[in-house]
């Protein structure tokens, strides 16, 4: 299970894993389902729950996961599921723009302490590995990280922009992100996360600098809760497998990523430490906040729409009751509602197929039909085909309902 | 070498047969995913991605290319037909589309999408051949304050989809803002009105709105307000002329579809641009300017003209700070990025040297993609006006089965498809009572986007908030959204 949609890392993860895995023969059918939602929280829940013991199961998962369980309050976390193994990463790098005054990281560091809410930092969404590095570079360099002047961008994209167009004073991403154009010259390389130096990337780690800061933006493979003994171990040996292919090489060249493989047991004391760092530099970052402006915006804009809904409210019931309409057909209306609620009801139980053919003949009826065969056949045909495009063709995950086999 | 040259050399790789059998594949897939609502280019491309790992990468490029543009033609087919736009981009163009396909000339609004689609489609590709590193540096001048003054002026917009009572558009308007607020607030990654339900924390996503409101919406307005049996078929009334247009239909396109273009691209271009505000400042520019504005509201072709140019011209934009600084500002561009990746290439300031053959073929299959869409999609008026003289309930089952898949397919959670439904009772109930629906898809749009753009900017700025009238940029465009407002007003009083 790949807790994204697909096309971002977890996703092209677990992908790249099924293509490994079938072309090595080392698994006969490989499945991926897409869960997404709330940076996989949505994912570890639903997985946690329904795979609970089954050894055929794993979920892609990365440091992401961690902040969001933290930050989103989940239910689940992943002290809960069966570590299997870290697989691989990425190192974050520190970055200005090209006409920045800042020309090193003792620079940086030396106008965040002079003043932590003049120095602001571009990256992806808030809690994620991007902020985090901000604030593990924060303590280090004993500033508040709650005060630090963080401007969370909705992807790498936007940040990039705001960098590029000399918007903000620093921004901080994966390597990949910004690699062109630290290579072209247009960003300036300040430090790079990982704990040694990188063969063939000329940027200098922060623990070279003088600061002991080492993140990577770290994906592994988990199996559900309760997974003990031989079931547990037959899986940690198939990855160990895997990771040594020469395909999973390949793939590990093609995309960039870095190996950062570690086995069973010590991918689970590492998770326990990489938990608590994670929890507690999270918690400093207090609310996540930016700066001080932001903790006031944050309930204007809905206080605003509110006032407004009320206004526009009020004016409608002030001139309500001049107009006068016909009175609608609400058994036709029934028929359709029924349809979408056996729909909801069905679609997990019964499967894609029946629940659309529901939805499909109460639809029709609504609409007057009273030729139930034709509807109900109509209905499974583009249901099926539908289906079977969707499941076949584009190998996306549809409800195949738990009553057949 | 020149841009000539080298455009050139990249028709010569283009105009392959086999690299003309990936674009037509393109083309021919993406229609076929733009017709289905909620199943866009970004997720038709990201499950394509490991399939076509085997093919070249120039193929697949081009195989890529038309499954976007491709997309883009196919949405405006429903929407036209069926009132039912499957992303938020092809709104505008349902708005007077679906309103002439009712008066049976449903054909005539096909033909000048399609030729908008293609003109603008081509204009665009013309623009990003020759200024594509250019227009990225004005583009780069754009920060969150400007951001914000384009939001504004999109809000303007809102006037012209009001219809026909203020306070019930407004009262549209806040219930698609409100609904913006749903989930983690971006910039403190705190939740906000999620109501405890994890799948809300990402938010109300726009292609649920958008077909809640419109396909889903539409379907139980139908079957609660219309009188079973008593079949009003819409005999699609022969056009005539040119490609189905009248000689007063294409004096009427041709203009909107160049103005069409004039916006869509430049706003296409920004990062953090996307389809939606082009698409609506067209719209709004149309009505504004029509020869005939009272045709506005009963299908007016400009309308339909000048939205689907922009939309098409956007979508060439975007590619514009995708492939000169690798920076993806849409989700199909956020796909194709990650698709270069695989293939170990990064596009950027690097990619027009390292990749020449790469990044001009595949300007060139844009080229071929445009001209094949074309080819394909005129014959094919005829046919999809016939969906018109489907009976209503086969019609009408077809359209909720598909949307209740698009919704699923986006998360894989039943949450949204309850939500799809619950939207599509509050769509029936507004058409109902006769609260027109676009301003609250703006509004869902918009509103986070104006919200998020002005914390930003006064987020760099330490809370200045000067910033909106300090920056040049911010303040033209500010005061260009003040113009919009108060010109008409103006005018109105003056003649």
């Amino acid at each position: 299970m790949a807790p994204a949609s697909p096309g971002g890392g977890w996703d092209q993860t677990a992908r790249a894993l099924a293509e490994v895995l079938l072309g090595e023969g080392l698994a006969r059918v490989v499945e991926v389902e897409n869960v997404s939602g709330a940076a996989g929280t949505i994912g570890l829940a639903r997985f946690a729950s329904s795979y609970r013991g089954e050894g055929d199961a794993l979920l892609v998962t990365g440091l992401v996961m961690l902040s969001a369980i933290v930050m989103n309050e989940s239910p689940v976390s992943l002290a809960e599921v069966t570590p299997i193994a870290r697989l691989t990463g990425e190192y974050e790098v520190l970055v200005v723009p090209a006409a920045s005054p800042f020309r090193s990281l003792a620079d940086l560091t030396t106008a965040l302490r002079r003043d932590p809410g003049a120095v602001s930092f571009a990256g992806g969404s808030a809690g994620g590995t991007d902020q985090l590095l901000l604030g593990l570079l924060a303590r280090e360099v004993v500033v508040d990280p709650a005060s630090t002047n963080y401007i969370a961008f909705s992807g790498g994209g936007d940040s990039l922009a705001a960098l590029l167009g000399n918007q903000v004073a620093a921004g901080i991403s994966g390597l990949s992100e910004y690699a062109p154009h630290i290579e072209s010259g247009s960003l300036r390389a300040l430090a790079i996360s990982s704990s040694d130096p990188l063969p063939g990337v000329g940027i200098l780690t922060f623990r070279e600098q003088g600061i002991e800061l080492a993140l990577a933006n770290w994906r592994g493979l988990v199996a559900p809760p309760g997974l003990r003994g031989p079931a547990r171990d037959s899986l940690v040996n198939a990855i160990d497998r895997l990771v040594r292919t020469r395909k999973w090489q390949e793939v590990l060249e093609r995309t960039g990523w870095v190996d950062l493989y570690l086995p069973g047991d010590r991918f689970g004391q590492f998770l326990r430490s990489e938990q608590r760092r994670i929890a507690s530099v999270v918690r400093d970052l207090g609310s996540a906040t930016a700066t001080g402006e932001n903790e006031i915006a944050e309930m204007v804009f809905p206080g605003i729409v509110g006032v407004g809904l009320l206004v526009s409210g009020g004016l409608l019931l002030a001139r309500r009751g001049s107009e006068s309409r016909a009175p609608g057909n609400p058994r036709a209306l029934g028929f359709v509602f029924m349809g979408a609620v056996a729909n909801v009801v069905l679609l997990e139980p019964t499967g894609f197929i029946v629940a659309s053919s529901v939805l499909f003949v109460c639809t029709a009826r609504g609409f007057g039909s009273r030729r139930w065969a034709r509807d109900a056949f109509l209905g499974l045909a583009l249901s099926a085909g539908a289906y079977f495009l969707f499941t076949r063709a584009l190998s996306l995950s549809l409800p195949a309902g738990r009553l057949l086999p | 070498m020149s841009t000539w040259e080298s455009l050139v050399m990249g028709f010569s790789v283009a105009a392959a047969p086999s690299n003309l059998l990936w674009a037509f594949a393109g083309v021919s897939l993406g229609t076929a995913v733009g017709v289905l609502p909620g199943i866009g280019p970004a997720l038709t491309v990201a499950l394509l991605l490991p399939v076509t790992l085997t093919l070249a990468p120039t193929s697949a490029f081009i195989m890529f290319a038309g499954i976007y543009y491709g997309a883009m033609y196919g949405g405006s087919t429903t929407s036209i037909l069926l009132n039912t736009p499957g992303e938020s981009a092809s709104i505008a163009t349902a708005l007077e589309g679906n309103l002439m396909a009712r008066r049976g000339r449903g054909a005539a609004a096909l033909s000048t999408a399609a030729l908008g689609s293609f003109v603008a489609g081509t204009l665009a590709t013309v623009a990003l051949t020759l200024s594509a590193p250019a227009l990225v540096r004005v583009a780069l001048h754009f920060g969150p304050a400007e951001y914000f003054a384009l939001a504004v002026l999109a809000f303007t917009s809102v006037s012209a989809v009001l219809g026909r009572s203020l306070s019930k558009g407004l009262f549209s308007l806040f219930i698609g803002l409100g609904l913006g607020l749903v989930g983690i607030d971006p910039l403190t990654g705190k939740a906000r009105f999620a109501l405890g339900v994890s799948q809300l924390l990402d938010g109300i996503d726009v292609v649920i709105l958008v077909m809640g409101l419109f396909a889903v919406g539409e379907t139980f307005y139908l079957a609660w307000c219309s009188t079973p049996g008593e079949e009003e078929v819409v005999r699609p009334k022969d056009g005539g002329g040119f490609m189905g247009l009248s000689r007063e239909d294409w004096s009427r396109s041709w203009p909107a579809w160049l103005r069409g273009t004039a916006i869509g691209f430049p706003l296409g271009v920004l990062p953090a641009g996307g389809a939606e505000i082009p698409t609506f400042l067209s719209y709004m520019m149309e009505k504004r300017l029509a020869r005939k504005p009272e045709e506005f509201g009963h299908g007016a072709i400009e309308g339909v003209a000048g939205p689907e140019a922009a939309n098409n011209a956007a979508a060439a934009g975007v590619l514009v700070p995708l492939l000169t600084l690798g920076l993806p500002t849409s989700a199909t561009a956020a796909v194709l990025l990650a698709a270069f990746q695989q293939y170990g290439l990064r596009p950027g300031p690097l990619l027009f040297e390292s990749q020449p053959e790469l990044v001009w073929s595949l300007i060139a299959s844009l080229y071929v993609g445009n001209v094949m869409l074309l080819v394909l999609n005129l014959p094919l008026v005829g046919i999809w006006v016939r969906v018109l003289l489907m009976p209503k309930p086969l019609l009408y089952g077809g359209i909720l089965v598909l949307a209740s898949l698009g919704a699923y397919s986006l998360n894989g959670s039943i949450v949204d498809v309850m939500l799809l439904y619950v939207i599509g009772a509050l769509g029936a109930l507004l058409r109902r009572f006769d609260f027109p629906v676009a301003p609250a898809v703006l509004g869902l749009i918009l509103g986070p986007l104006a919200e998020q753009q002005a914390r930003r900017a006064l987020a760099i700025s330490q809370g200045d908030w000067t910033v909106f009238v300090t920056r040049p940029i911010a303040a033209a465009v500010l005061a260009a959204a003040l113009l919009a407002l108060l010109l008409p007003r103006w005018f109105r009083r003056r003649v």
